[in-house]
């Protein structure tokens, strides 16, 4: 076997190295399956990848499907500091998502991040401000998120502080179990009926409706409570908002999982495409570099379909993908001053409009995925049209003339096909969710994970490096009895130490 | 917790498969070596504490993970990083090679100002030696790192690699903290600061209104 031929046989392949199949091959490499993780692009992530500028610009120029538009609109004049060039010369500095999100602070990711031992692998910077977007004046104000915030803010007059505290307290306190006076006729009405009669003003129905609970206008008020204690719950782990963000872009947190399965043994290649897949017997046979690999299980991404997997027919209804993603690059920011204090830093606002509105989220250097100077801005929403006509309506707000973005880019993340035939041992993960946090794409993984290995646990914690003893080493140094049991059987490496 | 260091130091290890960088890797961290570990189950990273200058300094070194070998490093491996040890074996043409590979992979991944150094492992085989030790003197000079060869398997020179790296990360660092304050970092989430909060202690932590 010369040294770049793979193993023969594997456990598990897994195809695509997006959000939900790292998942998948990290649990299993983590149960002491054999992985092979193959991607047949030459990067990870698939629909969850960062790029930096040029790799971006490449990327959706190559990618038919994505009805991407590019236009730059720098000022080229001998005094501009940010001409095209000075801005393609820092292109090692972008880190731009093809799928950006936001974690809550104690959201599903997160959760898993940490039980799992994943956390290790990604830092993060707690987004800075929660904005929303004040009609009467056309500007992004600020939401107060804690007490403090309430009652420092210039925004909101002393009698609007109150009505706030008093609203987002009967919120926190609320009870299926004895459900109060004031919620009892609204239930099972909408959300914004309940906020308009509590006799609140125009400033605060706009924040707990579009920034705080997030809900479209037809929400019914039993999911305005759940998405309001959701967010008030979030608060105060880490900075000043329920949220963070991964450092250097969402496209590390695919990575993370992948890191893991190869910690476990997980093999991986990229720029691989397979070929001939076959299921036989309990068996699965693919081609790849002219060497033919058999493997029990084959999970892959949607936006990785192996054609031999196509079928003439519509198999399933899936929800993944149709994504209208706008990306932006400014060099003043959105927003006051007040807003990007110290040179901004993570700002997210929540637009409402028809078809769930867009998520928005401003990027400054110190989130790691733009250089300094200059702000990264995203814009999501579902799809319906062009990706360009579907943002308008956020970007014509937005975007006024001193926010005049140099660089422009529109572009579709498709909705997966649905023609996809799969058996017991071949598995399919979904694409990217039009969701604020991983929910969704990580309920997806687990239970792609529980469809091929039921009886085993999901990500279980990871043995922290001092805990991992090798032979030779001092078995005293710590005391066995205090290792868990997966860690024991772990460590039984080969006793045979042949010297070369 | 009280802090049981000054510094913490994020050092990887860079290489073909089969230089030894997992074998050097223990031989700082453990004092130990070992054949049988060809891959490195679930060996992520290894922590030693040393002491330079009368400050302590906690330096944990990154494995690969053996996603070197069809060149798969996450991006995600370099994040942070502030010290490259790039090793090859002396006695494998190709590795040393190579190595002019995995300095562009740094240069495209990993911060511009990150300190490196290079390492010519299994010095001990001396009779099967193909890289002569000035041309990986000269590799050093034409990028501008420091170089020492090494034997993880004899316990030559591994030790002070380490310290020599660290040494170069600590002065760089402290000239930059005197010119100016420290630059923002972000945040690990971990299981330490989860027992930060309550989730009832949102109405608490601040007083009236």
């Amino acid at each position: 076997m010369g040294e770049n031929s793979l193993p023969g046989e594997f456990d598990l392949l897994v195809q695509g190295t997006g959000f939900t199949e790292s998942i998948v091959a990290a649990a299993a490499s983590r149960i002491g399956k054999t992985v092979l993780h193959i991607d047949s692009n030459e990067y990870y992530g698939g629909q969850w990848a960062s790029f930096n500028l040029e790799g971006f610009q490449k990327h959706l120029s190559e990618s038919p499907n994505f009805q991407a538009t590019q236009n730059w609109n720098t000022d080229e004049s001998e005094t501009s500091e940010w001409t095209k060039e000075n801005i393609l010369k820092t292109s090692r500095r972008f880190s731009i998502d093809l799928t950006p999100k936001l974690l809550f602070s104690r959201g599903k990711l997160v959760k898993l991040l940490i039980s799992s031992n994943i956390c290790r692998y990604a830092e993060f910077r707690a987004a800075d401000n929660v904005c929303t977007f004040e009609e009467s004046t056309s500007s992004l104000k600020s939401v107060p998120c804690s007490r403090t915030d309430v009652f420092n803010s210039k925004d909101l007059t002393i009698i609007e502080k109150r009505l706030l505290m008093k609203l987002l307290n009967s919120f926190l306190n609320y009870k299926d179990e004895e459900v109060p006076e004031e919620f009892k006729n609204y239930l099972g009405k909408p959300f914004l009926e309940f906020l308009k009669f509590q006799r609140l003003t125009p400033k605060i129905i706009n924040n707990v409706m579009n920034s705080i609970s997030m809900c479209d206008e037809d929400a019914l008020l039993e999911e305005g409570i759940e998405k309001t204690k959701n967010f008030l719950l979030n608060l105060g782990f880490y900075g000043n908002t329920p949220f963070l963000f991964p450092m250097y872009g969402c496209g590390e947190i695919p990575q993370c999982f992948c890191r893991l399965c190869a910690v476990f043994g997980g093999v991986y290649c990229l720029k691989k495409p397979i070929s001939k897949i076959e299921e036989k017997d309990d068996e699965i046979s693919f081609t790849t570099d002219n060497q033919v690999i058999k493997a029990k299980k084959l999970v892959f991404g949607s936006s990785n379909i192996p054609e031999e997997l196509l079928s003439s027919e519509k198999k399933t209804d899936h929800c993944c993908g149709g994504l209208s993603r706008g990306v932006f690059i400014l060099e003043k920011p959105l927003g006051s001053e007040e807003l990007n204090s110290g040179g901004g830093g993570v700002n997210f606002l929540k637009l409402p409009g028809g078809n769930g509105g867009a998520f928005i989220l401003q990027l400054s250097h110190y989130s790691g995925t733009c250089p300094k100077g200059l702000h990264l801005v995203h814009i999501t929403s579902k799809s319906s049209s062009t990706p360009s006509d579907d943002l308008q309506p956020f970007v014509e707000k937005l975007f006024t003339d001193e926010h005049k973005p140099l660089y422009t880019a529109y572009f579709t993340l498709p909705s997966c096909s649905s023609k996809v035939s799969t058996t017991e041992n071949i598995v399919e993960c979904c694409g990217t969710f039009f969701e604020l946090d991983y929910d969704k794409s990580i309920e997806n993984a687990e239970m792609v994970f529980k469809k091929l290995y039921p009886d085993e646990e999901f990500l279980p914690r990871a043995p922290d490096p001092e805990e991992i003893i090798i032979e030779n080493e001092d078995p005293t140094a710590i005391s066995e009895h205090t290792l868990p049991e997966d860690l024991k059987a772990q460590l039984l490496l080969e006793e045979s130490s042949k010297e070369v | 917790m009280a802090k049981t260091y000054d510094y913490l130091f994020k050092l990887l290890l860079i290489g073909d498969s089969g230089v030894g960088k997992t074998c050097i890797l223990f031989r700082f961290s453990e004092d130990a070596f070992n054949t049988t570990f060809i891959s490195t189950i679930g060996i992520d990273f290894k922590i030693r504490t040393i002491e330079l200058d009368g400050k302590k300094i906690k330096l944990q070194i990154w494995d690969t993970a053996g996603q070197e070998r069809f060149r798969t490093i996450t991006t995600a491996y370099y994040r942070g990083a502030m010290g490259i040890m790039l090793v090859y074996d002396i006695t494998q043409e190709k590795s040393f090679e190579n190595i002019k590979n995995w300095i562009r992979n740094i240069e495209e991944n990993a911060s511009s100002d990150v300190e490196k150094m290079l390492l010519g492992n299994k010095c001990e085989l001396n009779d099967k030696r193909q890289v002569s030790k000035e041309r990986g003197q000269q590799l050093a000079v034409e990028y501008g790192i420091k170089f020492i060869e090494t034997s993880a398997k004899s316990s030559i020179n591994v030790e002070e690699a380490f310290l020599t790296l660290a040494s170069d990360i600590k002065a760089k660092m402290e000239k930059r903290m005197e010119s100016s304050n420290p630059p923002k970092g972000g945040v690990h989430v971990s299981k330490a600061s989860d027992s930060t909060r309550k989730p009832e202690s949102w109405l608490s932590r601040c007083s009236l209104l």
